[in-house]
């Protein structure tokens, strides 16, 4: 009971001396979990309809492979994030297309979620950070290429449990959930993500992380060759 | 004078079968001036809307860039281009890009333009109708549906994306124009962003020149001739996108339908002119016999045929031109162009259409006239012509 209380004290210390950029960086390191396989399933609520989504995806925690599983309309189609280079392989066009890097913001299968949800680092690369009330303050840089005029970052215990994104007259927009974080292999990876348009009543995004298997990915799955016939 | 004064008398003998041909000539006379009128008042205003807002009177671009208008195809150095008629000039950069509000995305054309050079030259600068005009780096200008549909208002920041780079600019004004392309496609941004956002390499895509109304096509000919190689310069004509095949397939279609209008016109008066001319046979063959010549009673029925339709295109120049100065000085058409705009934004079309009035469409519509007393010549001249004026003194 003492250890664990001196642990405790030794984890307020570090958080108090972490500064609010620092605060979120690592909070955003924690979000892409280690190397690993998984079955995510994404399902896009619309008011009076849902559709769900079942993709594999390989990750080394900077790279990320994905490939629709279900819906059999979809099925075969795949996507592949290398840094700032996007791929996406169509099997009714039979072609893999490179994306322009302005394709990140665009609303991945129709969901609610963009890649730059998935795979970006936009949150601490355009945004000055600030700590108020418990919860770090993100108000662009001059300049910056955010919509946004304010995000709100809410942290539990070092994991972002809420990200809430602000339009430049101070009304909520959008609002990010992660849940669930799981210690794997050294790293974390939230389980469940859940993200609401709330400029649009019933719009909704869901996002169940299951089947992981924790482990080195090979190098294929980052090689835009592989996205047609699969790693 | 006398033939005249003789065919002036015959066209009154009959008031009601002169009224009714009158009328068709009067009805076809408007159709004719209105229609010029309306195809002419909707070229001008195409021409002013590309050479005004959305294009410019002449633009001069690498060839390459026409052929494929990719800011990479753009101007490295900046080319000198000299013409007597040339007013102003100013360089343009113009890119597909990505804009993004907090509540949606679309995609348009910016246009990167110096902010005092483009007053020199289009009019949007001065249609401002919400804010202010460009005037430094990090600020956008939009056309006011286009700001609607984005949901963004003066003083907030619009994300503008391309495949080279983003930049999160503030609106600092919204454009009211009139004009489809502005209104709801138009994002005018400085230059020097728009150089930024194509990567740095390009100067400029395009430079736009000013030059007097009606010789855009005159000048851009003239600086093919001495542009140096691989550069193209086109006229106002040229730089019109669809909207040009609509308008030149409408002049195709009016204009022979016109022609066929007055055909008819002059085949019912002619047939008309027939008809009396059979039933005065007999009084032919008499003024014949006192010793008028068939050709000179041929002549005659020519002369009551353009009389009695001279008649209906006075009339219909007048109503016509009535017509026409009305709708040129009205904005008689704005619903309709209204409606057009909405339908096709990006088409170039003007919220207004003003037709156009010139002297020229009474000679136009005159044809009809001179078609008349041709065939009258042709048809019941003829009749007159095989005339034997003994058969009918004799009564057969």
């Amino acid at each position: 009971m003492k250890r664990f209380g001196i642990l405790l004290l030794a984890l307020a210390a570090f958080a108090l001396g972490q500064s609010p950029l620092e605060k979120l960086k690592s909070a955003l390191d924690r979000l892409r979990g280690p190397a690993h396989q998984a079955v995510y399933a994404l399902t896009v609520e619309r008011p009076g309809s849902s559709r769900t989504y079942r993709l594999r995806v390989y990750t080394d925690g900077e790279r990320a492979h994905l490939r629709v599983l279900e819906p059999k309309a979809e099925a075969g189609m795949a996507f592949l994030s290398l840094g700032q280079d996007l791929y996406l392989f169509d099997p009714r066009l039979g072609r893999t297309l490179r994306l322009p890097p302005s394709g990140r913001s665009e609303r991945f299968l129709g969901s609610d979620l963009t890649y730059q949800d998935l795979m970006g680092r936009d949150l601490e690369e355009l945004f000055q950070v600030t700590e108020e009330g418990g919860a770090l303050r993100l108000v662009p840089k001059p300049g910056a290429p955010t919509p946004y005029g304010r995000v709100e970052v809410y942290l539990k215990e070092g994991f972002i449990e809420r990200v809430l994104y602000y339009d430049q007259r101070g009304q909520a927009v959008r609002e990010l959930r992660l849940g669930s974080y799981q210690r794997l292999d050294g790293a974390y990876l939230p389980r469940t993500l859940e993200l609401k348009d709330l400029t649009r009543q019933g719009y909704r995004t869901l996002v169940e992380v299951t089947e992981v298997q924790v482990g080195p990915v090979p190098e294929r799955c980052f090689n835009p060759l592989y996205l047609e016939r699969g790693c | 004078m006398s033939l005249l004064r003789l065919a002036w008398r015959n066209v009154l003998r009959q008031r009601r079968r002169t009224a009714l041909l009158s009328l068709v000539v009067v009805y076809v006379t408007v159709a004719v001036l209105f229609l010029f009128g309306f195809l002419d008042g909707y070229g001008e205003s195409l021409v002013e809307a590309y050479a005004e807002y959305v294009e410019a009177p002449v633009v001069v671009a690498r060839e390459v860039w026409w052929q494929d208008p990719d800011p990479e195809n753009g101007f490295r150095e900046l080319p000198a281009v000299a013409h007597p008629l040339v007013r102003a000039a100013t360089p343009r950069l113009s890119l597909y890009a990505l804009l993004r509000s907090p509540y949606r995305v679309q995609g348009g054309v910016v246009l990167g333009v110096d902010p005092e050079g483009e007053k020199a030259l289009s009019r949007v600068p001065f249609k401002v109708s919400q804010g202010r005009w460009l005037s430094a780096p990090g600020e956008a200008v939009l056309g006011q549906r286009l700001a609607e549909r984005l949901d963004v208002r003066v003083g907030e920041r619009l994300v503008v994306e391309t495949r080279k780079g983003a930049l999160g600019l503030q609106v600092v004004g919204l454009v009211r124009a009139g004009v489809g392309n502005v209104d709801f496609g138009g994002v005018y941004v400085h230059l020097e962003d728009a150089q930024r956002l194509s990567g740095g390499r390009v100067l400029a895509t395009h430079l736009a020149l000013k030059v007097p109304r009606g010789k855009e096509e005159g000048v851009a000919k003239a600086l093919n001739q001495v542009l140096p190689e691989g550069l193209r310069a086109q006229g106002v004509w040229e730089l019109m996108g669809p909207i040009r095949a609509d308008y030149e397939g409408s002049r195709l279609f009016y204009v022979p339908l016109l022609g066929l209008f007055m055909l008819l016109a002059a085949v019912a008066v002619v047939s008309t002119t027939y008809v009396s001319v059979r039933e005065r046979l007999r009084e032919f063959a008499v003024v014949e016999s006192l010793g008028l010549s068939p050709f000179r009673l041929a002549a005659q029925v020519a002369l009551e045929a353009a009389l009695a339709s001279g008649l209906g295109l006075l009339l219909g120049l007048l109503l016509g031109y009535a017509l026409l100065w009305y709708t040129s000085t009205h904005d008689v058409f704005g619903p309709l162009m209204r409606l057009s705009v909405e339908l096709l934004p990006e088409s170039g079309l003007s919220e207004h259409l003003y037709t156009a009035l010139r002297p020229v469409y009474a000679l136009y519509a005159a044809t009809v006239v001179g078609l008349s007393a041709l065939l009258a010549l042709l048809f019941p001249g003829r009749l007159v012509l095989a005339l034997e004026p003994t058969r009918y003194l004799k009564g057969e």
